[in-house]
């Protein structure tokens, strides 16, 4: 799923004086738990960071040519610029039959607190990541820029 | 005419005599008595028995087959047979005889008295390759092409796999003594000690690396899952769930603890016995009780995002108690007051079902639940199962584990036992079914007929970073079903769309996940190296001598086995057969950020018997293999994008074979020569030279052999070009990665040297290949 390493530095900043029990401490090891995913489906597409550029893109031109109306793309932290990317890469390929709507949100992810010594137990913390959620609809008829 | 003689009574001449002598009757012929006895018993014609009947009892092949013959003449025919030479040949007993079920059924006990089979034997033996491995009989392969198909179902369906060859010991006793008991035989610095506070609930399972006695670092045995029965008093009972190659030893390791024999089930009139004996010699672990209670449980695997789909379509909780009252395992539980929880459990259960990966849930969750019979559950047709999602699940949710979540009434050994003999068969379920449910296909989950039965649920949680493996990647699901209902769960999952796979499954998720499968440093792992040789030096030396790879042109010293040992004494100062195995976490995280950062490594202790295991990624093209060679590379192999490739070697046997064959050859000829005189000199000898079909290969191929791959390797480390640091025990393309992946060792040392040249990559080298390849290094932190 999505990665969230590159901004966690900048969240770290933030909550310093406010959590510092988010701190890595000599206690606790951080394990991440995957995020959850709103809905599933053959039209919904996860952009992550690991997955193929090239690969999505073709998946989503496939999609949109075979006659889906609409996918939704969502990303999460760093990935957010990738999915814009590949939004408005399809956008240009699909110039004047696809439109795009835009939502953002926040996403709570959960971090698993692995204890590293006998006297402490688990624990989990809650980090607020933000997310976008694109839509991408075809406003012209299948087959009119051919 | 010739006159007629009659006897005078009648008017003729003759007289007869009054009365006859038989005693002189007899003598007078006994000559030819004794004849004619003599020819009976011995009969001057060697004639067969049947050809002794009389000819209207006499059939068409009769020799060939004695059921034609009599019973009473059968033995003598067959034995008759033996000594003419053939041996005699029974017939197959007929199909439909051998498929009786009681004769099936001896017949299948007959052939687990070898190895132990698993319940769901019979269904995997019709569609995998079933081999022979730690005293089990175990599903290796499936028939069908599926090896991507099975890692597609672990990183995006779900894959099952049986595992109940994992045996099941119950630790029983004081906290403190168990700590201290763990204390002997686990290190602090490996991990979490079995009595750690995170575990002592019994919501978690956890892992430990257990030693033997007091030689850590050395003598590894395993990785062992295990947690904790939460009950009332301060007996607790902790469960371990051993691997069958390391069973034996951990058994033995813990009995000696607690130096009591075995005891199982049938040895407890034994044990009594002995009791005034084994309390002289009891030491302070004399209050522990182990058990091992082998075959009481089934365990299955299952891998993959969708296996929570395939749990929350195929298990439905009970929720009311008024429904199962009836059920006798239940009539037990509340006889012995004991809370289930059902509501509530089934509540959570419920509330979790519309998660779409098991890794969203806390790591190692232990859930005890309640269900109806999976066969209640099961689609009509293979359905794909997928999870309802109408309500986003709270966080709350899945951070909080509710205390009352994993007590089960399966630990209960009476419990499973009641279950298992109330157990419905399926031929009564389906006549049930036809009796009752007089519309076909309408069910009635809460028919009392079929007892609900306890099960736990223990969550995998798969990769957990995300730098390492995609996060998730492995998450699954392990069920323990109380046994004999393993088969009915088993097919409830396959009809939901769980693809079935077997050890081989087993060791490429290990793989995939970049771990150590049976790692070499342990009893288990070394059996299974010297398996691994053997079968591939079998097959190296089946091939003709024109198509077999000449190793020691290649500069391969020993192809088919990690030479841990020689690997250690040319890269240390020691000279003993001693390794191990580095799994010290600290340790290994700051070999991990010293190599991402190229700085000096941390000096250790043992370093000379030291191993430390890496994941090895190739950069660019090349495939790598089992028993690759991992190599120490020059400053230059890196910067310029030349090939590096090992130079031929002489082969200085050569020679020597072709001169040992010549001289073989020879000897065979003259050996030859002499049979034919042989022969022709006594003509009458007719005596079949008798193949000897033993398995041992003669002198002259062991000596060819040793040519071929010769066993005393002195030194590995400066046979190429460039220096052996380790070897790869698990390589292949990874699909996870896309790219050409392995699970190795190299020697502690040599990492040492490979940090002070300020690099982190290293060469790998295939055994097949003279070309060397570059590839990225990662430390294994778990391994």
């Amino acid at each position: 799923m999505s990665e969230i390493m590159g901004d966690e530095n900048i969240v770290k900043k933030k909550q310093d004086h406010k959590n510092p029990k988010r701190f890595p401490n000599k206690k606790h090891v951080i394990k991440k738990r995957l995020p959850v995913r709103p809905i599933e489906g053959d039209n919904v597409i996860y952009v992550t960071k690991k997955t193929n550029f090239k690969a999505q893109l073709d998946k989503c031109c496939d999609l949109l040519t075979k006659g889906e109306n609409e996918i939704i793309l969502h990303g999460l932290g760093a990935a957010i610029q990738r999915c814009c990317n590949l939004a408005l890469q399809l956008e240009i390929l699909f110039s004047g039959t696809c439109q795009i709507e835009v939502n953002t949100g926040t996403v709570d992810v959960i971090d698993d607190l692995e204890p590293l010594t006998d006297d402490v137990d688990f624990g989990a913390q809650v980090r607020h990541t933000s997310s976008i959620h694109i839509r991408i609809f075809r406003t012209a008829l299948l087959g009119a820029n051919k | 005419m010739e006159p007629m003689e009659f006897d005078a009574a009648l008017g003729g001449k003759e007289h007869l005599p009054h009365s006859a002598n038989s005693l002189k009757f007899a003598a007078s012929r006994s000559i030819e008595i004794a004849a004619m006895t003599e020819s009976i018993l011995r009969p001057s014609k060697t004639k067969l028995i049947f050809q002794s009947l009389p000819i209207h009892m006499r059939r068409r092949v009769m020799s060939h087959n004695c059921k034609r013959l009599p019973k009473r003449l059968r033995e003598g025919h067959l034995e008759q047979l033996k000594k003419s030479g053939q041996p005699p040949k029974q017939k197959r007993p007929s199909r439909k005889y051998r498929r009786r079920p009681t004769n099936l059924l001896e017949e299948y006990n007959r052939r687990q008295r070898r190895n132990v089979w698993l319940e769901t034997h019979i269904w995997h033996a019709k569609r995998f390759h079933m081999i022979e491995r730690w005293g089990h009989r175990l599903a290796y392969r499936p028939c069908d092409k599926a090896f991507r198909a099975c890692y597609r179902a672990t990183s995006a369906h779900c894959l099952l796999q049986d595992i109940s060859y994992y045996t099941p010991i119950q630790i029983k006793g004081p906290i403190d003594i168990i700590k201290d008991l763990f204390s002997n035989i686990t290190h602090s610095s490996c991990g979490l000690n079995v009595c750690a506070k995170a575990y002592l609930n019994g919501n978690r399972e956890g892992t430990v690396k257990l030693y033997m006695p007091n030689s850590y670092p050395y003598e590894f045995i395993g990785k062992i899952d295990f947690f904790w029965i939460s009950t009332d008093n301060d007996q607790k009972e902790l469960w371990l769930f051993v691997h069958p190659s390391q069973i034996k030893i951990v058994e033995k390791v813990l009995y000696k603890f607690v130096s009591t024999i075995k005891t199982d089930q049938s040895d407890e009139n034994t044990l009594e016995n002995i009791y005034p004996k084994r309390r002289k010699i009891s030491t302070k672990y004399s209050d522990i009780k182990v058990t091992t209670m082998a075959g009481q449980f089934t365990r299955f695997r299952l891998t993959g995002p969708k296996s929570h789909a395939v749990l929350v379509q195929s298990l439905k909780c009970v929720d009311n108690i008024e429904i199962v009252q009836s059920n006798d395992w239940i009539k037990y539980i509340l006889k012995k007051n004991v809370d289930l929880f059902l509501k509530e459990k089934s509540e959570y259960w419920n509330q979790i079902s519309p998660l779409n990966s098991p890794s969203q849930l806390p790591p190692r969750l232990v859930i005890g639940l309640v269900t109806k019979d999976p066969r209640w559950s099961r689609p009509a047709k293979r359905t794909k199962a997928r999870t309802t999602q109408d309500t986003p699940i709270a966080t709350e949710k899945l951070i909080n584990i509710p205390p009352y979540l994993c007590t089960s009434p399966l630990w209960d050994k009476s419990v499973c036992d009641i279950v298992k003999s109330k157990k419905i068969t399926n031929a009564k379920f389906i006549a049930h079914l036809t009796e009752n449910h007089l519309v076909p296909g309408e069910i009635n989950e809460d028919d009392p007929t079929l007892q609900s039965i306890p099960i736990v649920l223990i969550q995998r949680p798969g990769s957990q970073h995300s730098d390492y493996k995609k996060i998730g990647y492995g998450s699954g699901w392990d069920i323990i079903i109380p046994s004999g209902y393993g088969l009915p769960f088993w097919l409830t999952f396959i009809m939901f769309g769980a693809r079935s796979g077997g050890l081989r499954e087993t060791e490429n998720l290990a793989f995939e996940m970049g771990e150590c499968y049976l790692p070499p440093d342990s009893e288990a792992g070394k059996l299974e190296e010297k398996r691994i040789e053997s079968e591939l030096k079998d097959k190296y030396f089946k091939k003709p001598p024109s198509k077999r790879v000449n190793y020691i042109k290649l500069a391969v010293p020993s192809p088919f086995i990690c030479p841990w040992n020689i690997l250690l004494k040319d890269w240390g100062s020691n000279d003993g057969d001693k390794q191990f195995i580095l799994r010290e976490t600290s340790i290994l995280h700051t070999l991990q950020d010293c190599l991402i950062k190229k700085q000096k490594v941390p000096k250790i202790e043992n370093s000379d018997y030291c191993l430390v295991p890496i994941y090895v990624q190739i950069l660019g093209k090349g495939n790598l293999t089992k028993h690759a060679t991992i190599c120490l590379p020059e400053t230059k192999d890196i910067s310029s994008g030349k090939k590096l490739m090992e130079p031929h070697h002489e082969d200085p046997n050569k020679k020597l074979r072709k001169q040992k064959r010549m001289e073989h050859r020879k000897y065979l000829k003259q050996m030859r020569r002499k049979r034919i005189k042989l022969r022709k000199t006594q003509v009458n000898v007719n005596q079949k030279l008798k193949r000897k079909h033993n398995s041992k290969p003669s002198e002259y191929v062991k000596a060819m052999r040793e040519l071929w791959l010769p066993s005393n390797v002195e030194s590995i480390r400066n046979v190429g070009v460039r220096e052996v640091i380790g070897f790869v025990t698990h390589g292949a393309f990874s699909f996870s990665e896309s790219k050409s992946c392995g699970v190795g060792y190299i020697a502690y040392n040599a990492l040492v040297k490979l940090n002070s040249n300020a690099l982190n990559k290293v060469l790998v080298r295939n055994t097949t290949s003279r070309q060397y390849r570059l590839a990225n290094v990662n430390i294994i932190k778990s391994p």
